[in-house]
């Protein structure tokens, strides 16, 4: 028993992988070097996939790659309206960059999500952009007087949303993807022969996606609120 | 001092009861508009699995706030 509370408190902390030696020495955790990877693995298939790309003869991987694109480009429509689709960019790669990086579980390398800061770092990531999407859509003015919209009574919780938006999400994301991966980690470690595979599709895959297409969907629901 | 670190994180997690029963409602209640109306089940799919997800945050807070109290308090 004690060894199991030991190992478990071992996979919970990130530890550092190198060291940068500037400005006194950054310390690079295990969970940046794992988002490296997958960034590496997303570009290499991006550029992959459009290579050769022609509007006539176009072969089956382009018409796959278009389908997909499409069916993504119309889903985002219907959640952001017209005005929204130059947001739609940043918003896939998030969802592709998400749902890689909580599959990781799979392969047995820790995903980058259990680490509190790449949580925070994408919730800020998402706050500074629906900010900015009402400014751009309302003009500074305009903006700062949606805030006492609809009674002027509400102005102080709206101010306060600014903070609470971006706590729910990155606790959300963070505390599923953690509690997924240390009930995972107990089952391994008690049987880790045929067990952790049902309850691994569960936690790992669609546990996952849906934190993914949820932190997508929650940015763009607010985003469309303050484009409104 | 750890006997109350365990009866702290317990009742932490007590916010289990509230998603649970919760999203058995939203759930039940989108059964019977599946059964009503068999056409609209991808909208009303979509719209149970977004309300799922955000109920279950409040599940998983307890459980985050549980495992803090576990590991950072002597």
């Amino acid at each position: 028993m004690e060894n199991l509370a030991k190992n478990l408190l071992e996979e919970l902390n990130c530890d550092t992988v190198f060291t940068i030696p500037v400005f006194g020495g950054i310390p690079i955790m295990e969970s940046m070097v794992v988002t490296w990877g997958i960034m590496l693995f997303l570009i290499l298939i991006s550029i992959i996939l459009v290579r050769d790309l022609r509007t006539q003869n176009i072969s089956k991987r382009q018409i796959i790659l278009e389908t997909v694109i499409g069916g993504v480009y119309n889903f985002f429509d219907d959640l952001l309206g017209k005005e929204g689709r130059r947001y739609i960019p940043y918003l896939t790669t998030v969802a592709l960059y998400l749902a890689l990086s909580n599959l990781m579980g799979l392969f047995g390398i820790k995903p980058p999500t259990k680490d509190l800061n790449i949580t925070i770092a994408l919730a800020v990531m998402s706050i500074v952009l629906i900010e900015y999407s009402g400014i751009q859509a309302k003009g500074t003015k305009k903006w700062l007087k949606s805030f006492a919209e609809p009674v002027a009574v509400v102005a102080p919780i709206n101010v306060l949303e600014i903070f609470i938006k971006p706590l729910s999400l990155c606790m959300r994301l963070f505390g599923n993807i953690l509690g997924g991966f240390v009930v995972m980690e107990l089952i391994k470690q008690i049987v880790p022969v045929i067990l952790p595979i049902p309850f691994s599709f569960y936690f790992d895959i669609f546990d996952g996606l849906i934190q993914a297409y949820v932190f997508v969907f929650l940015t763009s629901l607010f985003i469309k609120e303050a484009i409104e | 001092m750890t006997t109350l670190i365990a009866i702290g994180a317990g009742i932490a997690v007590l916010t289990g009861i509230g998603a649970g029963v919760g999203i058995g409602i939203a759930t039940s209640k989108a059964v019977e508009a599946i059964a009503r109306q068999p056409e609209a089940e991808g909208k009303i799919s979509k719209a149970l699995l977004l309300g799922c997800a955000l109920a279950e945050a409040t599940a998983i807070y307890g459980f985050v706030i549980a495992l803090l109290i576990i590991l950072f308090l002597k």
